[in-house]
């Protein structure tokens, strides 16, 4: 792990009234890391997520990014600062086609201002030709040129899945946060994923923390898993020594009397 | 002083009959999640009701005053079940928007063929229940009229109906588990139809009821009477928490004070922004309402 | 691969403009030659144009429900009437000057106009935008209602009698060209990367926010946009009918210009526009059933809603979204 990590999570508490969701978690993200975030229901997964997307600032402890305290900054803030998250029920712009979803991202790193948009001078129309080409390389880089004119919720749900992801790195993220991008996939469609995330890993160089209750989503993408069980990080290593580890065991065991063998 | 107990005394009885139809959009609201724009018309319909009957029964009895409200309400019930058969049960799984823009077709429909049949001139509301005047302290002292005296007295009554049914009937309990979680509710059994019908019944006969008892008070009466009332009322129910049923009873009886006092004042020409006003300041400070809860969406 | 991007599918939008504009000093300049009664319905058409388009953004584009429109319009027929009106006579002399005088005059107020009505929806749009729909509908009806109680409250614009004997400066030329400005001003903002920002608000604002896009920014920028072109549209009012009174700028007609705006279909500036002049001819070729024509409205309302809820003229967009 690299001395200085990209996000640290320094003993975080969230707590919603009397209930306390994740209680004094320590994480840390290295530039170029692949961390997995796994647990059993109720662990407090959705909610650190949330807490380092911005939806919630935490009751304890702090949140930094590459050292600097992201305190109260809300999602925008955040994705200005270079974190981008999917999420766990897919949200894309559902009337604006695949290209425009993801040149609509592109705003994130300019100064886009209205009155541009009516003086129309050179400049305003080298900066449009600009991100139309990269709008269209970063669809042709994940396949999915031909439905770019399409509407976006006429897309399939595992295409829908990849627009999401595409449409993050458009604002040209260092964190890259995913919520679950296995749920509701078939075991190809899992496969394809698995690639999907190492190949953006690589090819962007950033970060990525991966929720995930797949547990073959997440034992083949990432180099290090933390799990969380009751709000408390109880395992934390190379997946192998997860695997193994009673603690985490007996945590889904609980959970996966039940359903034995039915989770892969 | 006694000055001061006037208007608090007017205040109440403006603010009875506004909780009175905040209740109607609270309701609905908590079941259903939207503003029943044509909530405000029923309230019109109801006065109309009361008229037409009230011609028919001798004037100053309780009796005919009686019949003219259950028949004002009866009527009422029975229009809002179907408006919301016809124009908002087909929309229910639409966008919000959709049954929003709906209910101000509905209301503007009202409010038209109300135009149409009644004629936009007012008329005059009938006297319908026994008048007496009451005074207090000597001749310059707070007077109190007996239609003022029914107005609170029967809201008080509606009200405690209200309660009972909300927290003592099947079909109210259906009705608050149906605010918490339509979805639920229906995976339990709830015939959300029949409580969603029950609920515009129940919300129109309290607006019918203030209605006549509007009438009593300001017995003159024309197709658009609805208009401002009905979003005083509304803004009442947010002032007090929308989807709280006591919150709308609190927030109408604000709203009535504080419109009394300004309407004595010199600001009066401005009461009508008033409530507006207020909306505005709740929104800003306290969205939830006074006794409301404020829910998050979940991300 | 050239992508095509929409700023280029709108070729040269400034020059669209100016031809547009010349095209209405041609039409006005022989404007004499037409009925006056057609004439009149023309402007009121445009102006109805500039009021639906300009809503459109607002409502439809970035789906804030704003019932209050109305209220802008009163706020510009006000300002560009206080204008020629008080300031008129000190500026050009008391006859009126020249027409090239008036023209400049106008000119002025109508920019006054929209300023003002911009401020006002700076300042009604601020509260107003971390409510959701419905409450936003109440609350932007009830700045309406503000506007039009505070413009009953000035007697030295005439109070709650109205304001009378405002000169006649609006003519086809100002109407077509306003129209013009707006559709190019509000087709310029959508129609560009910063644009395709008021439809994602629209269309999931969490997810707007976590890309990093500034909802707040949008809503008030659409808000005070539409709020200065409906401002303009406001003073063009004033100028054609020759008086206005506060009740002619309330609920009532925020709600005709809602209707314009779901009859064209959300967020199809086309569609709009070919609303707006419908709803303005028909009840003028309704006329002998004119008492029914409200009625009609609220029916239609309720049955596009039912049966149509994407509008009369979209066909672009699918689903079931107005």
């Amino acid at each position: 792990m690299n001395p200085a990590p990209l996000l640290e999570l320094d003993r975080v508490s969230v707590r919603f009234g009397g209930l306390t969701a994740v209680n004094g978690v320590s994480l840390c993200i290295g530039e170029g890391e692949l961390v997995g975030l796994i647990g059993p229901n109720g662990a407090g997964k959705t909610t650190t997520f949330n807490l380092i997307a911005g939806v919630y600032p935490p009751t304890g402890g702090t949140v930094r990014l590459a050292g600097a305290d992201l305190a109260r900054d809300g999602p925008a803030d955040r994705a200005a600062r270079g974190i981008a998250r999917t999420f766990q029920n897919i949200r894309l712009f559902g009337s604006l086609s695949v290209f425009d979803n993801v040149r609509v991202a592109m705003n994130l790193h300019r100064e886009a201002s209205p009155m541009h948009t009516l003086i129309r001078l050179g400049r305003f129309r080298r900066d449009e030709a600009a991100i139309a080409r990269r709008t269209g390389e970063l669809l042709e880089l994940f396949d999915l040129v031909r439905f770019r004119d399409a509407p976006a919720r006429s897309l399939p749900y595992g295409q829908q899945r990849r627009l999401e992801i595409v449409r993050c790195l458009a604002t040209r993220p260092r964190l890259l946060l995913l919520d679950e991008p296995a749920a509701g996939m078939n075991p190809t469609e899992k496969a394809a994923l698995i690639e999907l995330i190492q190949r953006v890993q690589r090819q962007f160089s950033l970060s990525i923390l991966l929720v995930e209750h797949s547990m073959k989503v997440v034992m083949g993408c990432c180099a290090r898993i933390a799990v969380l069980d009751f709000g408390e990080k109880i395992a934390e290593g190379p997946p192998a020594q997860i695997q193994s580890d009673p603690k985490v065991i007996e945590a889904y065991l609980g959970e996966n009397h039940a359903q034995s063998h039915t989770h892969h | 002083m006694t000055e001061f107990l006037q208007q608090l005394l007017n205040g109440i009885s403006l603010g009875a009959i506004l909780a009175l139809i905040a209740l109607g959009y609270t309701m609905v609201y908590g079941v259903l999640r939207f503003i029943n724009f044509a909530h405000c018309d029923i309230f019109m319909v109801g006065a109309y009701v009361g008229y037409f009957v009230g011609r028919h029964v001798p004037e100053h009895t309780w009796w005919g005053g009686l019949i003219a409200l259950v028949a004002a309400m009866l009527v009422c019930a029975a229009l809002g079940v179907v408006i919301e058969r016809l124009a908002y049960r087909p929309l229910r799984s639409a966008p919000t928007l959709n049954v929003l823009i709906a209910a101000i077709g509905v209301s503007l429909l009202l409010e038209n063929l109300g135009q149409h049949f009644f004629g936009a001139t007012p008329r005059a509301f009938p006297e319908l229940f026994p008048v007496y005047t009451f005074q207090f302290g000597g001749n310059s002292g707070v007077v109190l009229y007996s239609n003022q005296l029914i107005v609170i007295a029967l809201t008080l009554v509606l009200l405690f109906a209200l309660r009972f049914v909300v927290l003592r009937t099947k079909i109210g309990t259906a009705m608050r588990a149906l605010s918490l979680n339509r979805q639920a509710a229906a995976l339990v059994g709830i015939n959300n139809d029949l409580v969603i019908a029950a609920t515009f019944a129940l919300g129109s006969a309290l607006a019918g009821a203030a209605g006549v008892l509007y009438a009593l008070n300001y017995p003159s009466i024309d197709p658009l009477m609805g208009v401002l009332p009905g979003l005083k009322a509304f803004v009442a129910a947010v002032v007090g928490g929308i989807g709280s049923i006591p919150g709308a009873a609190l927030g109408g009886l604000l709203l009535g004070t504080v419109e009394t006092f300004v309407n004595g004042s010199e600001w009066s020409t401005y009461k009508d922004a008033i409530a507006f006003g207020l909306l505005i300041l709740i929104l800003i400070f306290r969205p939830a309402g006074l006794l409301g809860r404020n829910i998050r969406e979940k991300v | 691969m050239n992508p095509p991007d929409a700023s280029r599918a709108l070729p040269r939008p400034a020059l669209a403009l100016v031809a547009a504009l010349a095209a209405a000093w041609i039409v006005s300049h022989f404007s004499d030659r037409f009925d006056p009664y057609y004439l009149d319905v023309a402007v009121g058409a445009g102006i109805n144009v500039i009021l639906a388009v300009s809503l459109n953004l607002i409502n439809g584009t970035t789906g804030q429900f704003s019932l209050g429109h109305a209220g802008f319009m009163a706020v510009g027929a006000y300002i560009a009437a206080a204008v020629t009106m008080l300031a008129g006579p000190s500026l050009v002399g008391a006859d009126g000057g020249t027409s090239g005088q008036q023209s400049l005059l106008f000119l002025g107020a109508l920019a006054a106009a929209g300023l003002a009505a911009a401020i006002a929806g700076l300042l009604v749009g601020l509260p107003s935008l971390r409510l959701r729909g419905d409450y936003l509908a109440i609350v932007t009806l009830g700045f309406g209602e503000i506007i039009r109680v505070i413009f009953q409250n000035i007697d030295a614009l005439g109070g709650a009698m109205g304001l009378n004997g405002i000169p006649a400066y609006t003519t086809i030329f100002w109407v077509l060209a306003v129209a013009a400005v707006t559709v190019f001003v509000v087709t310029c903002l959508v129609r560009s990367t910063y644009g395709r920002g008021f439809i994602a608000v629209h269309d999931d604002e969490i997810a707007a926010e976590a890309i990093g896009l500034r909802t707040t920014r949008y809503k008030i920028v659409a808000f005070v946009v539409g709020a200065f072109f409906a401002g303009v549209a406001g003073g063009l009012y004033g100028h054609f009918k020759q008086t206005i009174s506060p009740t002619g700028f309330d609920f009532t007609k925020s709600i005709e210009i809602v209707v314009m705006v779901i009859l064209g279909g959300m967020g199809n500036t086309a569609g709009v526009i070919l609303a707006a002049i419908l709803l303005t001819v028909l009840p003028e070729v309704l006329r002998p059933v004119a008492e029914y024509r409200m009625i009609l409205y609220s029916v239609v309302l309720i049955v596009l809603m039912l049966v149509r809820p994407q509008g009369l003229f979209n066909f672009r967009r699918p689903g079931n979204r107005p």
